[in-house]
């Protein structure tokens, strides 16, 4: 469900363009949900490494979030998510997916439980049809606060020093853990790196001021601001899924069979069929045991990334492809999450090929490379899960 | 906490049948009737006189066999002529497949109509197979499946057996309307005027809507010959009643549902609103399916099944008029004590009458269905079906609203029948608003879910809910909502029945 965009208005600003605009030197610029964000500022590279070695800040303003209050939003948000959000506390954030009746992945988010009955749901899909679909017989409340809070991203093992050098005390937040750490400002210790980081909600019109104050406390730790490319490389090391790119949102595909369960996903763990009747238990109950194909995390041989590239058991049978594949800088190595069809996906030793294609300075050529299957993330430092944090 | 094997919720015709079903098939069941008695909305009176249902032209033979109760229907059923009321006198008398003037004079059109009768009812059959069995697929055992399968692979065949050039037409009118299939045979006029009242009695619909032609083909199903049954609804309702009470089954009315209860996905029974705990590992439910599920508690239910209870499309129609007469009223040449009459005086008329319910407006002509269901009384009443006032009409059903309706019944059945007011003694009104809060029936509609095409077979009541189970295991819908719907054919109740008996075997 890609967000449409008016052509005669084109891409908006978001909250904090002023900064960014000022920044980017490649003037690489892409459209998120409508608003102009960066794919770099300076180089993906370069942007990649503070991210790693020191700080980076990114505007995820464009994110869809919702509200959803009420004494029946717990029992709403329960039946619509797939894991049992009863047991997310007030000031804890939780991972989760939700399907459509036969089990297929919607979308993927984060939900902010900010109170007792106050939820906010991060996602990259417009969502608000479904969730006042989901919200109807409940006394349950949704609003979209898409354009009313903004968000940045602060990553990167220098991210509590930079915090603390703005004044703002967060030492305490362990991994998923939010508070309200000043009046309109909610510091939530999340991301999409892997890594050691914080994301700082406020209202929209509060993000220059607060971008102002991050910057300036920044300024000693090598904070940089970054775009979309650095944050999809260090995202693909910590082994995060993106809509559209490594599973197709159900809701907006229009062919037959696109979709994947939570556990073609290997997201079984986030499927809590304990809990109660969800939106497409019954479905997910038959089809847990025989999931059609199987998101794999892949070391590709040789340096060539290879997103997109068609999987071969033995070289010979097609049995899936690469959605997404990077040159780890970190991990040094070649590395792919890919579909690949049962029972290939499961098969040990694996005889999993991939045919990628180079381009040699006008020459085209095929190359079949081994692929290795890995277990767990490609770069999981034990930083980010340090309480409290180190300072750097 | 009384235990049971099974319970059925509402007492309406398809619960009564689902019940007696069930208990003769060895289970012990509990149906529970919110009201007094049992009868649901077909029995449902408006005060003294008929019950809101007054004939039966579809009553499934299946369903008496299946009830154990013989060769016949333990009432008498009889049949009745159809008089097609023409404002010129020209009355149409139509007994089957024959239709003459009252006068004795042949019809222009008789062969068109004999033909017409002989070929929708050879449709009629074809689909009445489809009803006597649960829509296709579902996920049930080998042998049911081998079963179903026979059972389409037949209809396929019959088919197929009308050669190909009648199949050819047979699926050409399918999808289409009533009023252009009628006027093809015939011009119009009151004869024209009854076939296409027949195809949208009880619908939101006009002739010209799509999907007449269905509606029509579905009430052919035993013929088109309609039938009285002796004694009223309250006889069906009676020996339905019974077959139940001889198979063992335990009828509690007065007692309402409070809630129907879970545990982990399953059924374990249900709460009443006096906090009684009737436990059963099934539970049936003739309540229309929004108000099963909220029984149940939404949450029981996905989004999307949610989505497309709430956006079921059930706005009764029809209001029930009863007429307290000083004697039966007479037309020279037709013995009206064994007629149904019918007011639709063209084609035209009813597509006419059915536009002003669109804008929320009763019809100021209605097309109007006239029965007395005991013509041998000192001073019979004359039950109407009036049609159209809609369920939500403008400014709602107030007194004057329904004394209006009453004055409309009469007055548009005087311009056939002149002598009519004067014999009128007192009036009952009854509109599809107090229909559906007397029965929970949404919209007064006594299919509980229009029949329309989106409606229908494995799509009724609504995509992923066409095969009576629903949400929980162990709960099923037993209602009009359900395929085949309503029209007192019993059917959805015994299909559920069976198939609830199939998924336990």
């Amino acid at each position: 469900m890609s967000v449409m965009t008016d052509p005669k208005v084109g891409l908006i600003p978001g909250p904090v363009h002023d900064r960014l605009a000022a920044l980017s030197r490649s003037q690489a610029w892409y459209g998120w949900a409508g608003y102009v964000a960066p794919s770099h500022l300076d180089s993906m590279e370069f942007e990649y490494f503070a991210l790693r070695n020191q700080a980076s800040l990114f505007d995820v303003s464009p994110m869809h979030k919702y509200r959803i209050t009420g004494p029946g939003a717990l029992a709403m948000l329960n039946r619509m998510v797939t894991r049992d959000v009863a047991k997310l506390r007030a000031g804890r954030v939780g991972y989760t997916l939700w399907c459509d009746e036969e089990g297929m992945v919607i979308d993927d988010g984060t939900l902010f439980r900010l109170g007792e009955d106050d939820w906010r749901l991060c996602c990259q899909e417009p969502m608000l049809d479904w969730l006042m679909e989901a919200a109807w017989g409940f006394d349950a409340k949704v609003t979209d606060e898409s354009h009313d809070i903004a968000g940045l991203s602060l990553q990167g093992p220098c991210a509590f020093a930079i915090l603390e050098a703005a004044g703002l005390d967060v030492g305490h937040l362990k991994p998923f853990d939010l508070a309200e750490i000043e009046p309109g400002l909610t510091v939530s210790r999340t991301g999409f790196t892997g890594d050691l980081g914080y994301e700082l909600w406020t209202a929209w019109d509060a993000a220059p001021a607060l971008w102002d104050r991050l910057w300036e406390a920044g300024r000693h730790h090598g904070l940089r601001a970054i775009g979309y490319d650095a944050l999809n490389l260090a995202r693909i090391e910590a082994g995060f899924l993106t809509a559209g790119v490594d599973f197709q949102p159900v809701l907006s595909v229009e062919r037959l069979h696109r979709g994947l369960t939570p556990f073609e996903l290997n997201l079984g763990h986030m499927v809590h069929f304990d809990k109660g009747h969800f939106n497409g238990r019954r479905a997910l109950i038959r089809a847990r045991n025989t999931p059609r194909s199987l998101l794999m995390r892949l070391d590709v041989e040789g340096f060539k990334p290879a997103p997109g590239a068609l999987i071969y058991h033995r070289k010979k049978r097609e049995i899936g492809h690469l959605s997404s594949g990077i040159w780890s800088p970190t991990a040094k190595c070649n590395i792919a999450l890919a579909h690949v069809r049962m029972p290939y996906a499961a098969q040990r030793p694996a005889n999993l090929w991939a045919e990628i294609y180079t381009l040699e300075e006008g020459r085209w050529a095929t190359r079949m490379v081994r692929l290795t299957p890995v277990k767990g993330p490609f770069f999981a430092p034990p930083r980010a899960k340090a309480t409290p944090p180190a300072r750097l | 906490m009384t235990r049971f094997d099974a319970i059925v919720i509402g007492a309406g015709v398809n619960g009564l049948v689902a019940a007696a079903l069930l208990a003769r098939r060895g289970k012990k069941v509990c149906l529970i009737e919110a009201a007094r008695h049992a009868g649901g909305m077909a029995g449902l009176r408006p005060g003294e006189g008929p019950a809101l249902a007054h004939l039966v032209h579809n009553l499934s033979p299946a369903v008496r066999r299946d009830l154990g109760l013989g060769r016949d229907w333990p009432f008498a059923l009889t049949p009745l002529a159809t008089v097609a009321l023409a404002e010129d006198g020209r009355h149409v008398v139509v007994d089957g497949p024959n239709a003459k003037l009252a006068d004795g004079t042949a019809h222009p059109f008789a062969a068109a109509h004999a033909a017409l009768t002989e070929r929708l009812t050879r449709y009629g059959a074809l689909l009445r197979n489809m009803a006597e069995t649960a829509p296709p697929g579902g996920g049930m055992s080998g042998i049911a499946m081998m079963r179903q399968g026979l059972r389409f692979a037949r209809t396929g065949l019959s088919l197929r057996a009308m050669g190909k050039p009648e199949m050819r037409r047979f699926l050409q009118v399918l999808l289409s309307n009533a009023y252009d299939l009628i006027l093809d045979e015939m011009s119009d006029g009151p004869l024209a005027g009854l076939w296409t009242a027949d195809a949208v009695r009880g619908a939101a619909l006009g002739p010209r809507s799509p999907g007449t032609v269905f509606s029509l083909i579905y009430r052919m199903g035993h013929g088109g010959i309609v039938s009285r049954p002796e004694g009223g609804m309250e006889a069906v309702i009676a020996a339905l009643e019974e077959a139940g009470r001889k198979a063992g089954c335990t009828l509690r009315t007065d007692t309402r549902v409070a809630r129907i209860l879970t545990e982990g996905d399953r059924v374990t029974g249900v709460a009443t609103e006096a906090g009684e705990i009737l436990s059963a590992q099934v539970v049936l439910s003739s309540a229309a399916p929004l108000t099963t599920a909220r029984l149940t508690g939404l949450d029981h239910f996905d989004i999307e099944a949610t989505r497309r209870l709430r956006n079921l499309r059930a706005r009764g129609t029809v209001a029930k008029v009863n007429l307290k007469l000083a004697r039966a009223p007479a037309l020279p040449g037709v013995d009206l004590a064994s007629a149904r009459m019918v007011f639709a005086p063209s084609a035209e008329y009813v597509e006419t009458a059915f536009n002003p319910s669109k804008y929320g407006e009763m019809s100021e002509a209605p097309v109007i269905e006239a029965v007395m269901p005991d013509p041998g009384a000192a001073s019979p009443w004359l039950s109407l079906l009036v049609q159209y006032a809609p369920a939500d009409l403008d400014g709602g059903w107030t007194a004057a609203a329904r004394d209006r309706l009453a004055q409309i019944a009469t007055r548009t059945l005087a311009r056939a029948l002149p002598d009519l007011p004067g014999l009128v003694t007192s009036a009952e009104v009854m509109t599809p608003d107090q229909i559906g809060a007397a029965t929970g029936g949404p919209g007064g509609h006594w299919h509980q879910a229009e029949l329309t095409f989106d409606q229908m077979l494995t799509l009724r009541p609504g995509n992923g809910m066409g095969h009576y189970a629903f949400g929980p295991s162990g709960l099923y819908l037993c209602g009009a909502a359900t395929h085949p719907g309503g029209d007192v054919m019993g059917l959805s109740g015994r299909n559920a029945a069976l198939r609830a008996l199939e998924d336990r075997a």
